[in-house]
C-alpha cells in the first residue's frame, strides 16, 4: 500500500511542480499583467523609466515614471525566427528521415541516426559560439552580399545586410538545432508502417521514391504535424544561441531578415540586469509576463505535439 | 545489455550508498570555524580589478576566503539588498528610490572608471576625430546619419570624412557604461536628457543600421567587424582598441575643450568634481567642468549592506574594503593601471572610510 501511494506521490510531483511554477509566475507577475494590459502585445516600447526620479502611481500600480512595456517586437522576432527556421528544417528534416528509414540499410541508417540524435544533445551554448566565430562572418560577408542581389527585387531579402547578427542567422542556428527532432519523430513513424506496404508498392512497379512519397508519407501526416510542432516549440523557446547571434534588437521591428531581432527568451536573458535595478520591481515583473506568455505559447504547442504524436501511435497499434 | 547493467547498478543500495559516500567526500570539508566567507558579485567592468585584489588580498588575510561573480551591476545591487551576498560591484551609483526603500544600503567608490568613444572609419583611425555631446546624442537619435554630415565636418575641417552611413552601437544589455555615456549625452544636450534620458538600459530612438552588443568585449567585435560604426566602450578595453586597429575620439568637454583620454585629464577631471561629493558619495562625475577634464569618467561602487550578519563578517568586509581603497592597497597603481582605472582622491578615500565604519 505505502509503495503505491509513494509512486502516486511521485507520479503528481511533475505535473504539480508545472502547476506551481505556472500560478508562482503569474501571481508574481499580476501587477505587471494589470500595468501593461493589452497593449503589451500591441506596442513596440520596452523603456523600464526614469530610474534616477521619484516613483510615480499610475493606473494604481507604482512605477518608475515613462516606464511602459509592449513586446510587439519580440512576438514578432520569436514567431519570426522559429516559422523561417522551421522553412529550413522541415525539407532537411523529412529528407534525412527518409533517408534514414528507406534509403540506406538498416545497419548503417541506425549509425547515421545515432549521429542525428547526437546533433540534438548538444548544448546550445555551442551552437551559439559557433554561429559567432564562423557562421555570421561566414554569412556576412560571402552569403548575404549574393542573396542580397540576387533577390534586390523581394523587400524582405533586399539590401540593406547589417552586421551578420539578425534574423535569418538566428534561424539558420535554430534550424540546426530542431532538424533532429523532426528527423528522428518521422524516421520512428515511417520504420513502424508494414513492411507490406512497401512490397506491395514495388511489386506494383513503383519506384522507391514513389513508395516513400505516395504510399508511406501520406500515412503519416500526423506524424510529421506532430514532429513540426515539436521542433516549433522547441525553436520558440531556445534561449542562448538566439542570444548569442540575434543581434538583441530593442523596440523596432525587423525591416528585412538580415536585421537584428529578439526573441522573448533572449530578451529575459539580456535585460533581467536593469530590470533588477528598479526599485518598483515593475520591470522584473514585465519580465516574468514574458515568461507567461512563453509558457503559454509553449505548452499549447507541446500539446498539440503530444497530442498528435499520441494519435498516430494509437493508429499504428 | 548496457541497459540492464545500469539497472542492476541503481538498484542495488550498497553500491548507492558507496556513491553517496563519494559525493560527500568531494564536498570541501568544513574549513576551520573561523574562516569567513565573503561573495562579490556585479559589474562586469570592476570584476578583473575584484580578481587582481582577490588573490594578493587572501595570500595575507588566511581567515578570509572572497569569491567573486561577474554577473552585473543591477545584480549586485540586488543581491546585496536580498542579503545574498555581501559586497554588489556597481558602475552606477544606487537611485534615490532605491536608497529610499532600503536606508541601510551603502554605496562605496572603489575606484575611479573611464570610457572611450571609439570608431572604426577606414583609412582614419589613426586621426584624431573631434566628437561633442551633442553631436553624439545627434548620430545616437539618427538626426546625424552620415559621416560627412556638416555637424561633424564642422568640429573636423581636417579630415577626409566619407559619405557613408553611421553605424551606431550600443549595449543591449543592462549596462553600467550605457549609464555613464547616458549621462553625457543627457548633460550636454538638453533634447536628449527630455527624449530618451540616462540609465543602464534606455530605450534608444530607431536607428538605420544600429547595432546591440552585449558586454564590453561583444562592443568591441562589433565595431571591429563593421566598417563606418561608432561604440561607447570602458577604458579596460583599450588594450583590445589598439589591437584592432580602430579609432578613439577626442571628446568635447563642458568647458568647450577637446580632450583624449589621459590619466591627467581624468585627473584635472576627478579634481573638479569630487570636492562636490555628498556624504553618501552619491554623485555623477561625468561631464565635469574644468578646462582639462575629460567627461565621462565615474566611481566603481561596492554596494554593502550596513548591517552584516555578524560582527566577524562586518569586521571582515571593513577591513578589505579599507585595504581596497588604501593608496598602498588595493589602489595602488599595480592594481588600477592594469584595468586602465585611476585611484580615488584624498577626499574620496576619506568619504569612503567615514562609510566603510558604518558597517556593523
Amino acid at each position: 500500500m505505502w509503495f503505491r501511494r509513494l509512486l502516486a506521490f511521485f507520479a503528481l510531483l511533475v505535473p504539480l511542480v508545472l502547476l506551481a511554477i505556472a500560478a508562482f509566475l503569474v501571481f508574481y507577475a499580476w501587477p505587471a499583467i494589470h500595468y501593461n494590459g493589452l497593449d503589451f502585445l500591441w506596442r513596440d516600447t520596452w523603456n523600464i523609466g526614469n530610474q534616477y526620479a521619484n516613483p510615480v502611481q499610475r493606473h494604481g500600480e507604482t512605477v518608475m515614471p515613462g516606464a511602459q512595456f509592449g513586446i510587439l517586437f519580440l512576438v514578432a522576432g520569436t514567431l519570426g525566427s522559429a516559422l523561417i527556421a522551421l522553412l529550413f528544417a522541415f525539407p532537411l528534416g523529412l529528407g534525412a528521415a527518409l533517408f534514414l528509414s528507406e534509403a540506406v540499410p538498416h545497419r548503417f541508417g541506425h549509425f547515421v541516426s545515432f549521429f542525428v540524435e547526437l546533433l540534438a544533445g548538444i548544448p546550445s551554448v555551442v551552437f551559439g559560439l559557433w554561429g559567432i566565430v564562423f557562421l555570421i562572418p561566414f554569412l556576412s560577408h560571402h552569403v548575404f552580399p549574393i542573396l542580397a542581389r540576387i533577390f534586390h527585387f523581394i523587400p524582405f531579402l533586399a539590401r540593406p545586410i547589417g552586421s551578420g547578427y539578425g534574423l535569418l542567422t538566428s534561424s539558420l542556428v535554430l534550424c540546426l538545432m530542431i532538424v533532429p527532432f523532426i528527423t528522428a519523430t518521422l524516421r520512428d513513424a515511417l520504420r513502424s508502417q508494414s513492411t507490406e506496404m512497401r512490397e506491395a508498392g514495388i511489386s506494383l512497379g513503383a519506384t522507391r521514391f514513389e513508395v516513400a512519397t505516395r504510399i508511406l508519407l501520406p500515412g503519416q501526416k500526423t506524424a510529421l504535424a506532430g514532429a513540426t510542432m515539436l521542433a516549433f516549440g522547441r525553436a520558440l523557446g531556445e534561449t542562448m544561441a538566439v542570444l548569442m547571434v540575434s543581434g538583441n534588437a530593442l523596440n523596432y521591428l525587423p525591416h528585412n531578415v538580415y536585421s537584428p531581432i529578439s526573441t522573448m527568451a533572449a530578451f529575459i536573458v539580456a535585460q533581467l540586469d536593469s530590470a533588477l535595478a528598479d526599485p518598483t520591481g515593475m520591470a522584473v515583473r514585465s519580465l516574468a509576463e514574458i515568461a507567461v506568455l512563453l509558457l503559454v505559447i509553449s505548452l499549447i504547442t507541446n500539446g498539440i505535439a503530444r497530442f498528435l504524436i499520441g494519435m498516430l501511435k494509437e493508429h499504428t497499434l | 545489455m548496457s541497459k540492464l547493467r545500469i539497472h542492476s547498478l541503481v538498484r542495488s543500495p550498497t553500491l548507492a550508498a558507496l556513491a553517496l559516500a563519494g559525493l560527500c567526500a568531494l564536498w570541501p570539508a568544513p574549513s576551520q570555524a573561523r574562516t569567513i566567507h565573503l561573495i562579490e558579485t556585479g559589474s562586469t567592468l570592476l570584476y578583473p580589478l575584484f580578481n587582481l585584489w582577490v588573490p594578493t588580498y587572501t595570500a595575507t588575510h588566511p581567515g578570509i576566503r572572497i569569491t567573486t561573480e561577474a554577473t552585473g551591476s543591477g545584480t549586485g545591487i540586488a543581491q546585496a539588498t536580498a542579503n545574498l551576498v555581501q559586497l554588489g560591484a556597481s558602475d552606477a551609483y544606487l537611485s534615490p528610490a532605491l536608497q529610499h526603500l532600503h536606508p541601510g544600503l551603502l554605496n562605496i567608490p572603489l575606484a575611479i572608471s573611464s570610457q572611450m568613444i571609439n570608431y572604426n572609419l577606414p583609412g582614419l583611425n589613426n586621426r584624431p576625430l573631434h566628437l561633442s555631446g551633442p553631436v553624439l546624442a545627434a548620430i545616437y537619435a539618427g538626426q546625424i546619419r552620415y559621416w560627412n554630415a556638416p555637424a561633424i565636418r564642422a568640429l573636423n575641417p581636417d579630415l577626409p570624412l566619407p559619405h557613408h552611413l553611421i553605424l551606431p552601437i550600443h549595449r543591449s544589455d543592462g549596462s553600467g557604461d550605457t549609464f555613464i555615456f547616458t549621462q553625457y549625452l543627457s548633460f550636454s544636450t538638453p533634447a536628449w536628457m527630455k527624449s530618451t534620458g540616462y540609465g543602464t538600459t534606455v530605450s534608444w530612438p530607431s536607428v538605420r543600421g544600429e547595432i546591440g552588443a552585449t558586454g564590453n568585449p561583444g562592443m568591441v567585435q562589433a565595431l571591429a567587424t563593421n566598417p563606418y560604426a561608432i561604440a561607447y566602450i570602458g577604458v579596460s578595453y583599450r588594450s583590445a582598441i589598439l589591437k584592432e586597429h580602430l579609432g578613439q575620439a577626442w571628446l568635447k568637454n563642458r568647458a568647450g575643450q577637446f580632450v583624449f583620454l589621459t590619466h591627467a585629464n581624468v585627473e584635472a577631471a576627478v579634481a573638479s568634481r569630487a570636492p562636490h561629493t555628498p556624504p553618501n558619495q552619491s554623485i555623477s562625475l561625468v561631464f565635469a567642468p574644468g578646462a582639462n577634464a575629460y567627461p565621462i569618467i565615474n566611481y566603481e561602487y561596492v554596494i554593502v549592506k550596513n548591517h552584516q550578519a555578524s560582527r566577524h563578517v562586518a569586521r571582515a568586509v571593513r577591513e578589505f574594503l579599507d585595504w581596497a581603497i588604501a593608496p598602498s592597497g588595493g589602489n595602488a597603481p599595480t592594481f588600477l593601471n592594469r584595468v586602465g582605472f585611476a585611484p580615488l582622491p584624498k577626499l574620496a578615500v576619506l568619504q569612503s572610510q567615514r562609510q566603510i565604519a558604518e558597517i556593523h
